[in-house]
């Protein structure tokens, strides 16, 4: 099929694409490399021990991921991450969601909160780590799943993404729902929430990212071998056995498939996500 | 109203995670039928004559380590049989005293306990002349 | 009054972790803290001990040239999110592949890398000594000189693909007019790139500027998994020294003060940026 004409217009310096194909070629290749090369270790073991390293995989054979299942609690690391990260996500789903709507009203002091939310961003996480370890024992929620996701239940960026949604569903509808008599409560759920389905994936996928890779949070807080989330039994594994097995590196590919496919499958939202957040401040 | 639902059930959020159920589900059954810790296989000697009466041990494979799980002795057709495998990876090895050794084989299991016949026999390698 | 119970939960949790541990930090920063009781008020303690404390300046050393991340990073997207945005086909595919490594976990990221560097087996050894260029292994993360570079590749590979987002929706607002005028007046592309482009992305490029600070004042996952902080302290940052000194060293205290100090300069770096870019790099529209 033909290519289209993609532009009518004045008659610009018309260049060859070729070398632009290149280039990013080149620049793929060098993106996907560290993946193509643990992935090759995982399936082979090649090249832990042995120099020069092999470019193919001579020999695959999956038993390092049989290894990864069973010598170690995978199977429990799985179940933390997914539960902190479940108990992220519909917490910042409602909190963020009901935030954004007493946003769009006016009342007095929505400015100072606005402002007040907009300086929070500039506290990072990793700035609050020595009292929020002393906040968290307090409330007796070391060692928890609680304790683990409390403090990722609501993000700002979030809030405003929910914000500019919800200030573009018109008014009249919102005026004739108050007018039949529905409580606010049911407003947001029943008005703005379906209307607002993107800013809802959003917040999911960002939600499940950040919870599913947070490292720091869960080192300082957790105790237990049993409450440790993924990346922590990961960086316990290597601490442990070093580079002395390609279980290591299977366990690296175990870790990553969920975040990538997710990260395939919802690749809009995620975009969506941070680029109107980080243009929304 | 049912247009929209059919869209919604045919989303990929929807298909993948239910996909992946389906093969989770799937896999553990098959799994569930076929982990009755057995494993079987033959002892001969250099020249394919099967040898009774050898010891085979059983060792489980941890990352670093080994340890012995069991013993048993082949019939006298040269055949093994262990009934309590409960690894996904094992050594065995082979011995008859006067005939010799044999190498210590790894068998990596894509579950535990999955039945495992060897198709390849262990050769006892006489000690050298 | 029903709108602040809906403002309730969150605020609950910024206060909680946000505002409250800010106050908190520098409550403790002149503190003498301990966890069973019996704290006092020690005064500037802490600051004096930071002061003469080598792995701190060390530590404050490495963060600053850590922050030469969002600048490289930037650069580089900038010149990727330019070759995506043309027209291609495909683009889609290259820019998937480009932001493929940020959402992924930094723990396996720095797994990942650190391999790569090995002295013995890694891929860039083995690819040096086969391009002819060094004839003995490098040791990338044993070396004083090198294992803070080595970070700081594996850090920008993680973080383009963030930076490039960024300019490219950046890129896409300039409106396509602006060009077609300018190259019927003649302007060569180079001239469009540096009159047009540019000041259109002036907003993203600080943006991501900023963002790129925080990011990488606060980065210690790479650097706790692929060093530790280094052969004595080469790559400790900021970051990672607090949490040694509060969770290894059980200094709480003055893991509070260092952190005071990591928060100032936070500040400072993004007030500086903010400036740079002439106003607000990321205004919320307060209608």
């Amino acid at each position: 099929m033909r290519r289209p004409q993609r532009y009518h217009r004045a008659p610009m310096h018309r260049y060859p694409r070729w070398p632009l194909h290149v280039m990013l070629v080149a620049i793929s290749f060098a993106m996907l490399l560290p993946f193509y090369w643990v992935l090759k270790t995982s399936l082979t073991g090649e090249n832990i021990f042995v120099y020069p390293p092999s470019i193919l995989p001579h020999h695959p054979q999956p038993f390092y991921y049989v290894d990864v299942w069973y010598f170690i609690p995978f199977a429990r690391f799985l179940l933390n991450s997914v539960v902190v990260s479940v108990l992220a996500i519909v917490a910042n789903v409602v909190f963020n969601a009901m935030a954004a709507y007493s946003l769009t009203k006016n009342f007095a002091g929505r400015g100072w909160t606005i402002t007040l939310l907009l300086s929070c961003m500039m506290i990072p996480f990793q700035t609050t780590i020595v009292p929020a370890y002393l906040i968290t024992g307090k409330l007796g929620l070391l060692n928890s799943y609680l304790g683990l996701a409390l403090p990722t239940f609501s993000t700002i960026v979030c809030i405003f993404v929910y914000k500019a949604s919800f200030d573009a569903v018109p008014n009249s509808l919102v005026d004739a729902a108050r007018i039949d008599g529905l409580s606010e409560f049911r407003i947001l759920l029943q008005i703005m929430l379906p209307l607002s389905t993107s800013a809802i994936a959003t917040n999911v996928i960002l939600a499940f990212i950040w919870s599913w890779n947070n490292f720091l949070w869960p080192l300082i807080v957790v105790r237990d071998q049993a409450m440790q989330t993924l990346p922590l039994g990961l960086s316990r594994f290597l601490s442990d056995h070093e580079n002395t097995t390609g279980a290591l590196y299977a366990f690296c590919i175990m870790v990553l498939a969920p975040g990538i496919a997710l990260f395939l499958m919802a690749q809009k939202e995620f975009i969506r996500g941070l680029t109107s957040g980080a243009t929304k401040g | 109203m049912a247009g929209r639902t059919r869209r919604i059930l045919l989303s990929r959020f929807v298909v993948v995670p239910t996909a992946c159920m389906v093969v989770v589900i799937i896999w553990n059954a098959y799994v569930a039928a076929h982990a009755d810790g057995v494993v079987t296989g033959r002892v001969v000697d250099g020249s394919g004559h099967a040898i009774a009466d050898a010891t085979v041990r059983m060792m489980e494979q941890n990352f670093t380590t080994n340890s012995q799980r069991g013993a048993a002795r082949t019939d006298a057709n040269g055949a093994f049989r262990f009934d309590d495998n409960r690894s996904h990876s094992i050594q065995l090895r082979a011995e008859k005293e006067g005939v010799g050794r044999s190498d210590q084989r790894a068998v990596r299991l894509y579950f535990r306990s999955q039945h495992i016949d060897l198709r390849q026999p262990l050769v006892l390698k006489g000690p050298p002349q | 009054m029903l709108v602040w119970a809906f403002l309730l939960p969150s605020l609950a949790v910024f206060f909680l972790y946000r505002v409250l541990p800010l106050l908190w930090n520098v409550a403790l920063s002149f503190q003498q803290f301990s966890l069973f009781g019996g704290t006092r008020w020690s005064g500037f303690d802490h600051y004096v001990e930071m002061w003469q404390d080598d792995v701190f300046w060390t530590s404050l050393w490495n963060t600053l040239i850590f922050l030469a991340s969002a600048p490289i990073g930037i650069l580089l997207a900038l010149a990727v999110s330019l070759m995506v945005n043309a027209d291609i086909r495909g683009r889609n595919i290259y820019r998937t592949i480009v932001f493929l490594s940020y959402p992924l976990m930094t723990v396996a990221v720095g797994i990942i890398w650190r391999w790569m560097y090995d002295e013995k087996v890694g891929l860039f050894n083995f690819l040096l000594r086969k391009l002819g260029l060094i004839d003995t292994p490098l040791a990338f993360l044993q070396s004083f000189e090198l294992v803070l570079p080595s970070v700081l590749l594996a850090n920008i590979w993680q973080i383009i693909g963030f930076y490039m987002i960024v300019l490219l929706a950046g890129l896409q607002n300039i409106p396509q007019n602006l060009y077609e005028a300018a190259s019927i007046d003649g302007a060569s592309r180079w001239q469009q790139f540096v009159r047009i482009t540019l000041p259109m992305l002036r907003p993203a490029l600080f943006l991501a500027f900023v963002i790129g600070i925080m990011t990488s004042i606060t980065s210690f996952d790479l650097v706790y998994v692929m060093t530790q902080g280094g052969p004595s302290h080469s790559s400790e940052l900021l970051v990672t020294y607090i949490y040694k000194a509060a969770f290894e060293l059980s200094k709480l205290d003055y893991a509070a003060a260092l952190t005071v100090v990591q928060f100032l300069l936070l500040v400072t770096l993004t007030w500086i940026g903010n400036r740079l870019s002439g106003g607000n790099a990321g205004a919320v529209e307060r209608n």
